[in-house]
């Protein structure tokens, strides 16, 4: 056995790994890093994890040409053994991460885990929470079925009328006037090179900060002294669990409810009119109510204005309370703001989910 | 504590509605008709079988073509499925029981064909993906527009040899008496013929008629009964040798059914005429393992069209909007 540790320990250092291997052994964290009360950001990377993998399946099959797209994810989800698992968990993978980014960010917006020393921890995730919606945009074209497609020339058009840049931004995601083979080529590198790319940029500095401002402390309950335990292995086991659990849950799912693939794209078939889906749904609300000339207040003024106060967030309010009940204007005013959003979406769902078709 | 438990409430709370969320799921934009295939463990008998009545009965409208312009009808439609088969059930209005097919009529001294058709329905699916079948229907492959690339005399066939279809057709009088539907396929049109072609085997029908083409040939074999609604079996003729047994008034029939063997034979038949109309049960397996035929996964979401004939050709149908086949557990 020692010989088998001295020609490992010989090989890291040959790979000049060695250091690290140990700093990595050596790291130590909250033991409350996993728990049920704090796993949204764990489970959040399982997600990821889970989204990467299965998109890599579906690239070795996929065909990013409007004439061959569509039967090439057909293939791949109905000919190829558990190829409808596999699309079904990175369908259903992205949704969940939505949802439980949502409830990651609600937690350190109630709790106040964005307030110093931390404030980059809440700003990076922000940022990552930004690229989310990128991959949707992108990844949604790429079956080139009907929805994916007309989704895309609406979000494209709203696109397109923001002043200014409107015009430029869109030309430059399609290539050209239309949807076509340069648009689907350039969303699938966007999709799968260029986004995953930058998101694990932000990921591993959501971590950095993370690692160098550590956990937020509890808020309720006695202030005592955390226990550490080591990340390795711990925490990293409790977490691969959790990744085995998720898997396998979204396994079945998908088995038993197949990731939807519409009719194939039919750029001539002007019927077809594509619905929200339920995580745009109060942005398509704000575009329904700001016409005309103004727009750009539901395109543009109304969400960046949100994303702008929450970056700044933790610049605004500098007090070092975190108690939800003694930080009364911050939870009043995301209260309303929350209470907005889901009326809007209700409202959306409504019109475009409950409404019979004439 | 009861912070926690607040916090981990409301946790709950915000996973199942974001769950209720995720069961918006699928949006589907298009007013498309769907016909839903209903997972039964024992595939129905007949017409009346009581599976029937578990089935969700989905009324089809369709659009009449040519004589039948401006006029309108509709199919009853339901389907069913087993681990292996696939079972449709249609019914339909029509006043008229039409079965002749120009079938040969005695008369003063001499044959003559009735001057009548027989009443049909077909249905197609892809087997490879048709361009635009899903959003256009059988415009794209059966009733081509002018000047399309697949527009050569007017009908039926694809515009290239990559797309494929499974034409199923019923004839209430060249098929339905053995049983059967004809099995048949279309694919690229090409220079000199039309891109209709029968599934490999045999089947379809046989022209009872002399080689003068001046009376029928055959006649019903000695000890053998003529099939449904009278009509005459390819299988149970017998070439006629004393004309003079024939009264005036004989009917005779024209397209002899044959029973079908192979690929062509894959679509089961069982119909009847009654109270003013049709109800006609086809049956498959799901995957016949044949290269002609649409192999059916019930985890897939399949596009089909259909077409009515009321005693009529080709050219004169009532023709439905394309409709979503979807199977169901």
């Amino acid at each position: 056995m020692s010989g088998t540790d001295n020609q490992s320990e010989t090989l890291l250092e040959r790979l000049a790994l060695d250091g690290l291997i140990a700093r990595v052994r050596d790291l130590q964290v909250s033991s409350d890093s996993l728990t049920w009360s704090r796993f949204c950001g764990s489970l959040a990377l399982v997600l990821v994890v889970l989204l990467f993998l299965s998109g890599a399946f579906m690239a070795f099959y996929y065909s990013p040409s409007p004439g061959a797209a569509y039967d090439s994810v057909d293939y791949a989800q109905f000919s190829i053994p558990f190829g409808d698992v596999v699309r079904g968990i990175h369908h259903y993978s992205w949704n969940l991460l939505l949802v439980v980014m949502g409830l990651h960010l609600g937690r350190a917006l109630l709790l106040g885990a964005y307030k110093a020393p931390r404030q980059f921890v809440w700003v990076s995730g922000l940022v990552i929470m930004l690229v989310v919606p990128a991959f949707i945009f992108t990844g949604d074209l790429l079956p080139w079925d009907q929805k994916g497609y007309w989704s895309t020339q609406v979000r494209n058009s709203i696109m397109g009328s923001v002043p200014v840049v409107g015009d430029f931004q869109v030309r430059m995601l399609q290539g050209g006037p239309r949807l076509g083979i340069v648009a689907l080529t350039r969303y699938y590198v966007l999709h799968t090179i260029f986004l995953p790319g930058l998101f694990l940029f932000l990921i591993a500095g959501h971590f950095h900060f993370l690692g160098h401002r550590g956990l937020s402390s509890p808020v309720f309950g006695r202030e005592t002294a955390r226990r550490k335990v080591p990340l390795v292995p711990n925490i990293v086991n409790r977490w691969l669990v959790l990744f085995i659990v998720v898997a396998v849950v979204l396994g079945l799912v998908a088995w038993y409810w197949p990731a939807p693939l519409g009719d194939p794209a039919d750029p001539t078939d002007s019927t077809y009119v594509p619905k929200p889906e339920w995580w745009v749904l109060f942005l398509n609300q704000l575009v329904g109510i700001f016409t005309g000339p103004l727009t750009v207040v539901g395109t543009v003024i109304i969400p960046g204005g949100l994303v702008g106060l929450m970056m700044a967030l933790p610049f605004i309010d500098r007090s070092p309370e975190r108690h939800p009940a003694r930080r009364k204007k911050t939870m009043l005013v995301a209260a309303v703001i929350s209470l907005l959003v889901l009326g809007l979406s209700v409202m959306g769902y409504i019109e475009h989910h409950l409404t019979v078709l004439e | 504590m009861r912070g926690r438990i607040a916090i981990t409430l409301m946790l709950a709370l915000t996973l199942i509605l974001g769950g209720m969320l995720l069961g918006l799921g699928e949006l589907e934009g298009a007013a498309k008709q769907t016909v839903t295939v209903k997972r039964v463990k024992k595939g129905p008998t007949s017409l009346d079988d009581a599976v029937w009545q578990t089935a969700k009965a989905v009324r089809v409208p369709f659009e009449g073509k040519e004589k039948f312009e401006g006029k309108k009808a509709s199919v009853t439609t339901k389907a069913v499925y087993t681990k292996d088969s696939i079972y449709f059930l249609f019914k339909w209005d029509d006043p008229t029981l039409s079965v002749t097919k120009g079938a040969w009529k005695y008369a003063d001294q001499k044959w003559t064909h009735i001057k009548s058709n027989e009443d049909r329905i077909s249905l197609l699916f892809e087997i490879n993906r048709i361009n635009k079948f899903a959003t256009k229907g059988c415009t794209v492959a059966c009733h081509v527009p002018k000047g399309a690339p697949n527009a050569k005399d007017g009908k039926f066939g694809t515009s290239s040899a990559a797309e494929k279809g499974d034409l199923w057709h019923w004839k209430a009088a060249r098929s339905d008496p053995a049983g059967i539907a004809d099995d048949t396929w279309i694919t690229v049109i090409s220079e000199k013929k039309g891109g209709r072609k029968g599934d490999a085997g045999s089947g379809g029908d046989k022209k009872n008629i002399t080689a003068d083409k001046s009376k029928p040939m055959y006649t019903l074999a000695p000890g053998k009964q003529l099939g449904k609604h009278g009509i005459l079996l390819a299988a149970d003729a017998v070439e006629i040798t004393d004309y003079s047994v024939f009264e005036a008034g004989d009917v005779v029939t024209y397209r002899m059914p044959k029973k079908g063997q192979g690929s062509r034979a894959d679509i089961k038949a069982v119909s009847r005429y009654g109270y003013g109309g049709w109800t006609v049960m086809l049956h498959r397996k799901l995957d016949t393992g044949n290269d002609d035929d649409v192999a059916f996964n019930p985890r897939k979401k399949y596009s089909f069209g259909m077409a009515l004939f009321d005693n009529s050709g080709d050219e004169d149908s009532y023709d439905s909007e394309v409709i979503t086949l979807q199977f169901k557990k």
